[in-house]
C-alpha cells in the first residue's frame, strides 16, 4: 500500500506550513531519511527528511501552497501503485498531540483539507485501444475549495490571474465568466508579484496650488509569509490575553563597557557584546528572583524551573527568537558563541525547531537602530520581555558632579496576571545591579532552588 | 399424442418405396447432423464452446426431409436449435463449428454463436433465439414473396414451447389473414425445455389452432425423412401454387436434454429407450441394409468418413483465428449511399 | 413554396417515395380505409391500392415483425404505430430483430425499415398513452432515431428515413400534426444526423427536439424580451432532429460559443437523451462551461390525466426560461 506523506509538525507553534521547495520529483526513489522537501514553518524553512522509503508516486502539495498540519503532501509507494487510491483511503487527517503547556493557548490546528483523488473520466465507448494513463499530478486542495466554473478556471489560467483574488457572484459564490471578465476589465485578480515596479500610478483627485494633480498609487495586497502570519497571530494573542505593565530604568554601562573591552582583548574570536552581557544579567536575575519567571497556564500560575532566554533576531520579513537554554548556568563566553551561531542560522532560516522553542523570557534589542526606549510585546508562554535601547553617552550626576557616562534604558514588559509592578521593579533593579557591577556576572550561579543575593 | 410402440419397429412404408441413392443421401445427411452435434457436445465439455448449446439429435429427419421438400431459394427460418437445418441446407460444418467456437471464419463471423446461424446463400434465414419472435419475421418474408411475386416459400420452424407466446399468434394471424406463402412447422418434441406439454398446452393437438388462423393443417409422428418430405412437400406446394399457409405439427423426440446443461431427468422411465427404438435415422440405416443390400461395414465406413469430417471441422474451428478486435464495430449501421437509398 | 401541415408533409413524403420506389409500402392500423388515425395517409389507399397501403389488425408485434421480415427481403416498409406507446408491444421486434439483424448475420441481411407515429404526451391521455420513447430507442445500437417538429423537417427527414438502409424510428407528435410551415415545391431530402439551428443566439445554447421545439422557441423569445426587467438573453435554439446519432459537432460548436447549455425535451430525466447530451457536453466542452448543464423535461413521474397535473408535468416555456437564466446567472 502506498504511503501518504503528511505535512510534518516541525515546531511546537507550527499550525500550518508551506512546501517551499520539492527536492524530489515524481518517479524518484526515496530512502528513509532522505531530504525530500524544504518546509517553511512559522519560524524557518526546514529540510524535511522522509520517514518512509519508496518511489515518489505523486507530489500533492504545490510549492508555496499553505497547508494545515497533517495534510497530504506526497505519496510514496511501489512504482505503478495508485496514488489516488492511497489518498482516497485517508478518511481523516492525523490528529496532532496536545500542545505543550507553554503554547497551550495556541488555537487548535485547523483540520487539513481532505484531498480528493483526481477524478478519472469514465472511459468513453470509443474504440481506443488503451485507456489514457492516469498521470499522478499535483492536487491543489486550496484551488478545489474555490468554486469556479470550468470556463472561469480556464480563463483565469489563460490570463494569468489568481482565482483566489477574484470574487465569485454565482451560486455558492461560484466564480463565473462574468467575474473573470470584470476582473480583466478592472485590472484586478492578478497574481501576486505582478512584475517589476509598483502598481500603476495615476493622477490623484487633488491638485496642488498650481493645479498639478498629486500622484495616486493603488494599494497592493501582499500575501503574508508564514512567519508574518505567525507573528500577527501570536502578537494579537499576547495583547489580547496578557495585561502588560511596563517599567523603564536607566543603567550606567560604563563598567560593563570597560569589562567588555578587557574580555574582548583577552579572546580572539566570539567577541562578547553588550547584548550577551544583558542576556547573562537577565538570566542571573531570573535565577535569583524566580517569581519573575512565571506564566499563567489555564488559570494556574506556573513558575518555570529553567531559565531559557530568547533573543529576538530581526529578519527582512519578520523576526525569530532563538533560545539560549540554561542561560543562567552558561558563561558569558558560551552565551556569546551561542547567540552568534543562532543569529547566523536565524538569518539563513536554518534554525531547528528546538532552537526556537521553550524560552521562558526574552530580550529584544533595538539599540543598534538608535532607539533609546521602547516597549516590547511578551511572547505568549514567556514571563516577560526586556526591551533594550541604545547605549549612549549621557550627562548624569555622579556624587553631586555632572559626569558623562555610557547609559542605556531598558524597559521590562511584565505580565500583570502573575506579578505586579513592585516585583518587576525589584527584578529590574537586580538586572541593573548586575550590569553596573558586571563582575558579579562571573560569580558562581546560585544553586537551583536557593535564591540569594548576588555576591 | 401418438405413443411409440416398442414392438412396432418395422421399416416404414415411405422408406420402403424410396430409392437407394436418395435413401443413402438422407441417411448421410442425418448422420452428418448427428455426428456434428456429438462433436460439438464433446467440444462443449472441453470448454471450446460456451453459451448455450441446444442439440437436435433425434430430430434430424425433419430438417433433412424438409430440405428434400423445398427448392433452392426457399427460406428456412428456425429457432435457436438450428444446427440441423443449417447442415441440411448445406452450410459448411467448418463454418458452423467455427461459429460455435466464436471464430473469425464462423458462419456469421463469430458474432452469433450456436443460436444465431444465418447463411443467406443456402436459404438458411436464421437462427432466432427469442422464442416465437421469428414467426412474424417469417411471415414478413412470405409477405415479401407475395408482394414481389418471387415464387419463394418460407418455412417457419418453431417448437411446441413457442405456440403459447404472443408473436406466434400474431404472425400466424397475419399469415392466415393475408394468405401468405408460408409453412409453419411445429417440431413437437414433447418438452418445452423441461416442462412436458401437458403442463404447457391447454389443448395438446396444436393443429386445432389452424382453423382459427384460416389455415390448412397436418399432424404426424416422424417415422423417416421421406415421410417428412412428402407431408411437408404438400404444404410447400400449397404455399407456392395457392399462396396458402399451412400449420404442420411434427411429433418428434430429442434424445438429449434441452441444452448441454440439462440432464433431462423429467423424462419418464423407458421413454427415451422407446423413442430410440424408432429413431428415424436408425430406420433409414436399416432400410439401407435390409432393402438396398448395404452391409454393416458399408455403413461403418460411411460413419467413419463423417466422423473424420466432423473431427476435421472441430480442428478447423480450434485452429481458426478469433475475430479481429475491430470486427465488433462492423455491421451495426450501414453507410447511406446513392446505391442503397 | 407551399404551406403544409406536418401531417400533409408526412403524407407527401410517403407519396413521393412510393411513387419513386416500388418497394416502399405503408402498413399499420387504420392506415388504409380509415386514412390514418391522424389522417397522415389520407388519399394514399386510393392512389396506391391495398397491396401497398395495408391495414392491419391490432397486432403490433405481428406487423412490426412482418415489416422486418419484408425489409430483410429487400422491401422498404413504413410501419405506422398509431402511437409509439403501442410500440411497447413490438419492442422485442424492434430491438431484437430490426436493430440486430445486420450485425447478428455478419452483414448478410439488412433491415431498411421506418417505424413512425406520434410520440410523447398529447392532451389528457393518461400515463400509458403519454410516454416519450426517445430514450428507449436512442439507447439501442443499430437504430437511427429521428424526431421532427416542422413540416419542412418532417418531409425532408421522412424521405431520408425511407431511403435509409437502416431501421429508423421516426417520432412525430399528435398535437403537432396541424402545425403549418413552408415546404419547398421541389423535391428535397434532409440528412439524418444533422441538427438545425432554429434560432441563433450567443448567451445560452438551448438543445431541444420534438414537441419541446415550439416551447423552447417561446422560452427564447421570453428570454430575449423579458417583461420582468431582467437582463435579456440571446438564446441559440438547436433542434437536434436526430437523437441517434446525435449531432455532437453542432452541439459543441454552439456550447463553446455560449459557454452554457440547457436541454429541453419531452421525456423523463432519468437516463434520458438529455442526460446523454449533458454527459457529452461535460466531457468534451468542460473547459468552456460557465455553468452546469441543466435539463428541463418531464417530472420523474407517470403522466396524470387531470389537466392541471399534466400541465405541471410537461415542460413549459417559463420553466425553460428559468433554466436559461439560471445558467446565465441572470
Amino acid at each position: 500500500m502506498a504511503t501518504v506523506v503528511e505535512l510534518p509538525r516541525l515546531s511546537d507553534t507550527m499550525e500550518e506550513g508551506v512546501v517551499a521547495k520539492w527536492r524530489v520529483q515524481v518517479g524518484d526513489k526515496v530512502k528513509r531519511g532522505q531530504v525530500i522537501a524544504e518546509i517553511e514553518t512559522d519560524k524557518a524553512t526546514m529540510e524535511f527528511e522522509s520517514f518512509d522509503a519508496g518511489t515518489v508516486l505523486a507530489l500533492v502539495a504545490v510549492e508555496g501552497q499553505t497547508l494545515a498540519l497533517g495534510a497530504a503532501i506526497a505519496v510514496l509507494g511501489q512504482p505503478g501503485e495508485d496514488a489516488n487510491a492511497a489518498l482516497a483511503a485517508r478518511s481523516s487527517v492525523t490528529v496532532l498531540p496536545a500542545p505543550t503547556p507553554a503554547s497551550s493557548s495556541a488555537p487548535a490546528p485547523a483540520p487539513a483539507p481532505v484531498v480528493a483523488p483526481k477524478p478519472v473520466e469514465a472511459s468513453a465507448p470509443a474504440p481506443s485501444p488503451t485507456p489514457a494513463p492516469v498521470e499522478p499530478t499535483h492536487i491543489d486542495p486550496n484551488e478545489r475549495r474555490i468554486a469556479a466554473s470550468p470556463l472561469a478556471r480556464r480563463l483565469v489560467r489563460e490570463h494569468g490571474l489568481d482565482l483566489a483574488a477574484i470574487t465569485g457572484t454565482g451560486p455558492h459564490a461560484r466564480i463565473v465568466k462574468a467575474d473573470v471578465d470584470r476582473a480583466l476589465a478592472e485590472g484586478t485578480g492578478k497574481l501576486a508579484a505582478p512584475g517589476p515596479g509598483p502598481a500603476a500610478a495615476q493622477a490623484a483627485d487633488e491638485a496642488d496650488a498650481w493645479g498639478r494633480p498629486y500622484v495616486a498609487r493603488p494599494s497592493e495586497v501582499i500575501k503574508p509569509s508564514q512567519m508574518r502570519k505567525t507573528i500577527a497571530r501570536r502578537m494579537t494573542q499576547a495583547k489580547q490575553d496578557i495585561p502588560h505593565y511596563y517599567l523603564t530604568i536607566a543603567i550606567d554601562m560604563d563598567a560593563a563597557a570597560k569589562l567588555r573591552a578587557e574580555i574582548n582583548l583577552a579572546i580572539d574570536s566570539n567577541k562578547v557584546s553588550f547584548n550577551d552581557m544583558i542576556i547573562k544579567a537577565v538570566a542571573r536575575s531570573l535565577r535569583d528572583l524566580p517569581d519573575m519567571n512565571t506564566v499563567m497556564v489555564d488559570g494556574q500560575v506556573v513558575r518555570h524551573g529553567d531559565v531559557h532566554v530568547g533573543v529576538a533576531v530581526a529578519l527582512d520579513d519578520g523576526l525569530v527568537v532563538p533560545v539560549v537554554r540554561y542561560a543562567d548556568q552558561k558563561s558569558l563566553e558560551a552565551i556569546a558563541l551561542e547567540v552568534r551561531t543562532l543569529g547566523k542560522r536565524a538569518k539563513a532560516k536554518q534554525l531547528k525547531p528546538n532552537e526556537m522553542s521553550g524560552s521562558t523570557f526574552s530580550v529584544s534589542n533595538l539599540g543598534m537602530f538608535g532607539i533609546d526606549t521602547f516597549s516590547a510585546v511578551i511572547n505568549p508562554g514567556e514571563s516577560g520581555i526586556l526591551a533594550v535601547g541604545a547605549i549612549e553617552p549621557r550627562a548624569v550626576v555622579v556624587d553631586g558632579q555632572l559626569a558623562i557616562r555610557k547609559c542605556m534604558n531598558v524597559t521590562l514588559s511584565g505580565d500583570h496576571r502573575v506579578n505586579d509592578g513592585a516585583r518587576g521593579a525589584v527584578w529590574l533593579a537586580r538586572v541593573k545591579t548586575y550590569l553596573e557591577t558586571p563582575i558579579k556576572l562571573f560569580s558562581d550561579p546560585t544553586p537551583v532552588g536557593s535564591p540569594a543575593a548576588p555576591g | 399424442m401418438e405413443t411409440p410402440e416398442q414392438d412396432a419397429v418395422t421399416v416404414p412404408e415411405t422408406l420402403k418405396v424410396a430409392g437407394k441413392d436418395e435413401t443413402l443421401h438422407a441417411y448421410r445427411e442425418m448422420l452428418r447432423i448427428r455426428r456434428f452435434e456429438e462433436t460439438a457436445a464433446r467440444a462443449y465439455t472441453r470448454g471450446k464452446i460456451s453459451g448455450f448449446l441446444h442439440l437436435y439429435i433425434g430430430q434430424e429427419a425433419i430438417a433433412v426431409g424438409t430440405r428434400m421438400a423445398i427448392e433452392s431459394g426457399d427460406r428456412i427460418v428456425t429457432t435457436y436449435r438450428d444446427h440441423g437445418f443449417a447442415l441440411a441446407q448445406g452450410c459448411e460444418p467448418n463454418a458452423c463449428m467455427a461459429e460455435m467456437f466464436g471464430k473469425k471464419p464462423g458462419l456469421v463471423g463469430g458474432v452469433g454463436g450456436s443460436m444465431h446461424f444465418f447463411d443467406r446463400a443456402r436459404g438458411m434465414w436464421g437462427g432466432y433465439a427469442i422464442i416465437g419472435n421469428h414467426v412474424p419475421v417469417a411471415a414478413g418474408h412470405a409477405f415479401a414473396s407475395k408482394y414481389t411475386g418471387d415464387g419463394r416459400v418460407t418455412l417457419c420452424v418453431l417448437g411446441d414451447g413457442a405456440v403459447g407466446i404472443g408473436p406466434t399468434h400474431e404472425g400466424m394471424t397475419l399469415a392466415g389473414l393475408w394468405d401468405l406463402p408460408i409453412v409453419f412447422i411445429v417440431e413437437n418434441n414433447r418438452y418445452s425445455m423441461g416442462t412436458p406439454l401437458e403442463r404447457t398446452l391447454p389443448v395438446e393437438d396444436i393443429t386445432l389452432r389452424a382453423p382459427g388462423y384460416g389455415m390448412a393443417c397436418d399432424r404426424f409422428t416422424v417415422s423417416d425423412p421421406f415421410q417428412v418430405r412428402d407431408r411437408i412437400g404438400a404444404a410447400v406446394k400449397r404455399a407456392r401454387e395457392e399462396n396458402q399457409p399451412t400449420l404442420i405439427e411434427v411429433l418428434t423426440y430429442r434424445f438429449r436434454g434441452h441444452s448441454m446443461s440439462d440432464p433431462a431427468k423429467y423424462r419418464g422411465k423407458g421413454e427415451l429407450e422407446a423413442h430410440r427404438a424408432r429413431d428415424p435415422m436408425e430406420m433409414t440405416g436399416r432400410a439401407l441394409r435390409d432393402i438396398h443390400g448395404m452391409t454393416e461395414a458399408d455403413l461403418d465406413a460411411l460413419d467413419e468418413a463423417i466422423i473424420a469430417e466432423m473431427d476435421g471441422a472441430e480442428q478447423f474451428a480450434d485452429e481458426a483465428p478469433q475475430p479481429d478486435p475491430e470486427h465488433r464495430f462492423r455491421n451495426i449501421i450501414i453507410e447511406t449511399t446513392e446505391e442503397n437509398a | 413554396m407551399a404551406i403544409l401541415q406536418i401531417r400533409e408533409a408526412i403524407r407527401e413524403a410517403i407519396r413521393e417515395e412510393m411513387v419513386r420506389d416500388e418497394r416502399v409500402f405503408l402498413m399499420g392500423e387504420e392506415v388504409g380505409h380509415y386514412e390514418g388515425a391522424y389522417k397522415c395517409s389520407q388519399g394514399l389507399l386510393d392512389q396506391f391500392g391495398p397491396k401497398r397501403i395495408i391495414d392491419t389488425p391490432i397486432t403490433e408485434t405481428g406487423f412490426a415483425g412482418v415489416g422486418i421480415g419484408a425489409a430483410m427481403c429487400g422491401l422498404r416498409p413504413i410501419i405506422e404505430f398509431m402511437t409509439f406507446n403501442f410500440s411497447a408491444v413490438a419492442f422485442d421486434q424492434i430491438i431484437n430483430n430490426a436493430a440486430k439483424i445486420h450485425h447478428m448475420t455478419g452483414g448478410q441481411f439488412s433491415c431498411p425499415i421506418v417505424f413512425r407515429g406520434p410520440n410523447a404526451a398529447a392532451h389528457m391521455l393518461g400515463s400509458t398513452h403519454s410516454q416519450a420513447f426517445d430514450a428507449f430507442y436512442a439507447h439501442i445500437p443499430g437504430l437511427k432515431v429521428v424526431a421532427v417538429a416542422t413540416p419542412y423537417d418532417a418531409k425532408g427527414l421522412l424521405k431520408a428515413a425511407i431511403r435509409d438502409p437502416n431501421p429508423v424510428i421516426f417520432f412525430e407528435a399528435e398535437l403537432m400534426y396541424s402545425v403549418r410551415g413552408e415546404v419547398p415545391d421541389e423535391e428535397y431530402v434532409l440528412e439524418i444526423g444533422k441538427a438545425d439551428i432554429k434560432r441563433a443566439g450567443s448567451d445560452v445554447t438551448l438543445l431541444t427536439w420534438g414537441q419541446a421545439v415550439p416551447t423552447s422557441l417561446r422560452a427564447a423569445e421570453l428570454a430575449a424580451e423579458p417583461s420582468d426587467g431582467k437582463r435579456p438573453l440571446s438564446v441559440e435554439v438547436i433542434d437536434m432532429l436526430t437523437l441517434r446519432p446525435l449531432d455532437y459537432a453542432a452541439v459543441l460548436a454552439s456550447v463553446r460559443k455560449t459557454n452554457r447549455a440547457v436541454v429541453a425535451y419531452h421525456g423523463w430525466p432519468h437516463g434520458g437523451v438529455g442526460a446523454e447530451l449533458s454527459d457529452h457536453i461535460q466531457r468534451h466542452a468542460f473547459d468552456w462551461l460557465d455553468a452546469p448543464v441543466l435539463r428541463v423535461c418531464y417530472e420523474d413521474i407517470p403522466m396524470s390525466y387531470a389537466e392541471n397535473l399534466e400541465h405541471l408535468t410537461i415542460p413549459q416555456p417559463e420553466q425553460i426560461l428559468a433554466a436559461l437564466r439560471q445558467v446565465a446567472y441572470v
